[in-house]
This record gives structure tokens, C-alpha cells and sequence, in this order.
């Protein structure tokens, strides 16, 4: 274990695992527009962020060794009740601009939140990190090059997705920049950046959108899970037996 | 909006000439980048650029493969 003694280690846990299930859950809803994309580069496009994801959502679960937890069990033996992802990610995503807001503001959020880990002391994750971000760059140019579209072109496409972004703005915003104790023990301990500095990059990055969209930053849900970092609710069973690799491990003999 | 056909070219190494790669249909430039990207992902390219096929002129003939200005795909293949 080479994390520094001070190490909040339990709100640590918690923001990894955050981020990698936020990952692991994105890398299936992109994978479920492989086909029935508006276009085949849309599909081929969902197919490499879908890898970038599971990739990263990989190297991201693969930290839980710095503090002698088993990685594969934490990937393949919890509930769907123990899932810290992103809630708006629990459910499949509907229609075209429902994968646009997520790609937007979900995946927008995910940078957001490496960018400041990456700026942090937990030197394991600080190696890993600009690669990551360096292979959602795409992510984002894609996201906004469809948010652009959508909100430009027909009312129907316009008025989808703008009921799409503002249905994941308050809980991503709350999974994001936690105001809690434990996101403040990391803050403290230098691992991760204050809420209200996460917030104001996420404003930044997605704000053009919002512009466009004519939506305002709405305010947090009320309900907080504070053992997972997160609102109420969980994935879709479904999507966590994929994420498990479930039918795969069936397959193997001991 | 309709889409457009817009031309890959890339090289592996500096120095190297533009190759021709492919394309891909798009509705514009910044999609098409990112399209072009994504699709043609099976090297490590030190340089990708696109141009719409409307914007290459042909020289010597007009019956080439991109003389029709943004015709059909492919056909510059």
C-alpha cells in the first residue's frame, strides 16, 4: 500500500468507485446504440467510447489493490443497490437525445471529476488519468458537435433533448460535487478538488449547452446516500449483470 | 440537414505523404472530424486531416473517381 498515512480512506473508496461504476454503467448505455445510431459512424463512435469506458472503468477498479481490496470482487459480487454510479444512468436511455445528454453531461461530469483527482495526491490515479482524458477528448467533441444539431434543428429533436438534459442535471450534479463530510475529508487531505470548484468546471464545460437550451443550473435533489455518494435508486438489474460479466462466468469450469 | 461525403487522408509518420484512407458521411466538419476518427482507428496516425470531396478538383480528367464533386460514397475508393 503506497497511499500517504493521512489518507481518508473510506470517502477515498468511495470516489473511485463512483467513478468506475459511473464508467463501467456508461460503456453499456453507449453500447446498446452500437446499432440504431442515426448513422453508422454514430454506432462505430458509440462502439469506441463504449471500449474507452470499460477500459477505463478496468484501470479505475484495478486502484481498489492501494488499499488491499480485491478488485474482482468488487466488480463481480455487489448488489445493484451498491452501485455509486451516476443515477442517470440507472435506467437504458430511451431515444437518440437521451445518449446525447448523457454524452454531454454525464460523460462531461466524469471528465470533470478525473481532471480534479488527476490534480490531487493519490499518485496511482494521477499516472493513469490524462490518458483517460485524453481519449474522451472525442467524447466531447462528438457531444457537442449533437448538441449543436439537436438544439439547432427541428423543435421535436430540440425540445427531446432539452427535456433530456435537464432530467440528469440534478442528480448528476449531486453525484459530481458531493457536499458531504466525506468529500470534504478528501478535499482536506488534498485528493480531490472543494464541490463548489467541481461544480463551477462542470458549469464551464456544459454551459455552452445550457445556453443553447435556454436551462439554468436546477437545484439539487434532496435525497443523499451517503454510503455510495450518490442519490437514491440503482441500476437496472439487467445492466448490472452485465457489468458483472454474470452469463460469462457461467461459462467457466472451475 | 443532408449529409456530405468527406475524404480521410492520414500518416503513420512525419514525414510521410498524405495517404488516402477513406471517408465517411456526415452533416458537417465537426461531426465528420470525429467520425473520421473514430472509424478509422486501426493505427496509431500521426496525422489525419478530411476535405469535403466538394472541395477537391479535379485535374486531368473528368471521369475520375472524385471528379462527380460529392457524389455517391465510395467512390473515390
Amino acid at each position: 500500500m503506497s497511499l500517504p498515512q493521512d489518507t481518508p480512506v473510506r470517502a477515498l473508496r468511495r470516489r473511485v468507485l463512483a467513478l468506475a461504476d459511473t464508467k463501467r454503467l456508461l460503456g453499456i448505455r453507449y453500447s446498446d446504440w452500437l446499432l440504431g445510431a442515426p448513422s453508422i459512424e454514430d454506432g462505430i463512435a458509440c462502439s469506441g467510447m463504449a471500449q474507452d469506458e470499460w477500459g477505463h472503468a478496468r484501470l479505475l477498479y484495478a486502484l481498489f489493490k492501494e488499499w488491499d481490496e480485491d478488485p474482482v470482487a468488487v466488480e463481480q459480487d455487489r448488489e445493484p443497490g451498491r452501485y455509486a454510479n451516476a443515477p442517470a444512468l440507472d435506467d437504458p436511455l430511451d431515444d437518440w437525445p437521451d445518449v446525447v445528454a448523457v454524452m454531454y453531461a454525464v460523460d462531461g461530469a466524469l471528465s470533470v471529476a478525473l481532471e480534479a483527482m488527476g490534480e490531487g495526491r493519490f499518485e496511482v490515479a494521477t499516472s493513469r488519468i490524462p490518458k483517460m482524458l485524453g481519449e474522451e477528448r472525442y467524447h466531447r467533441d462528438l457531444a457537442s458537435a449533437w448538441l449543436r444539431r439537436l438544439s439547432g434543428g427541428a423543435e421535436e429533436g430540440a425540445s427531446r433533448l432539452r427535456r433530456a438534459v435537464e432530467r440528469v442535471l440534478p442528480t448528476t450534479l449531486a453525484w459530481l460535487a458531493p457536499e458531504d463530510g466525506a468529500h470534504e475529508a478528501l478535499v482536506a487531505a488534498g485528493f480531490d478538488a472543494p464541490s463548489v470548484d467541481l461544480e463551477a468546471r462542470w458549469v464551464e464545460r456544459i454551459g455552452e449547452g445550457l445556453d443553447r437550451l435556454e436551462l439554468g443550473m436546477p437545484p439539487r435533489p434532496g435525497e443523499w446516500d451517503p454510503e455510495r455518494g450518490r442519490g437514491p435508486g440503482e441500476p437496472d438489474s439487467e445492466a448490472v449483470e452485465r457489468a458483472r460479466g454474470d452469463r460469462n462466468r457461467m461459462l467457466f469450469v472451475e | 440537414m443532408k449529409d456530405r461525403v468527406f475524404d480521410v487522408f492520414a500518416r503513420k509518420e512525419r514525414g510521410e505523404p498524405l495517404s488516402h484512407i477513406g471517408y465517411v458521411d456526415a452533416v458537417d466538419a465537426e461531426l465528420a472530424k470525429v467520425y473520421a476518427w473514430r472509424t478509422y482507428d486501426e493505427q496509431n496516425w500521426f496525422e489525419m486531416c478530411i476535405v469535403p470531396r466538394t472541395e477537391i478538383l479535379p485535374v486531368n480528367r473528368d471521369d475520375g473517381p472524385f471528379a462527380s464533386g460529392g457524389g455517391g460514397p465510395g467512390q473515390a475508393e
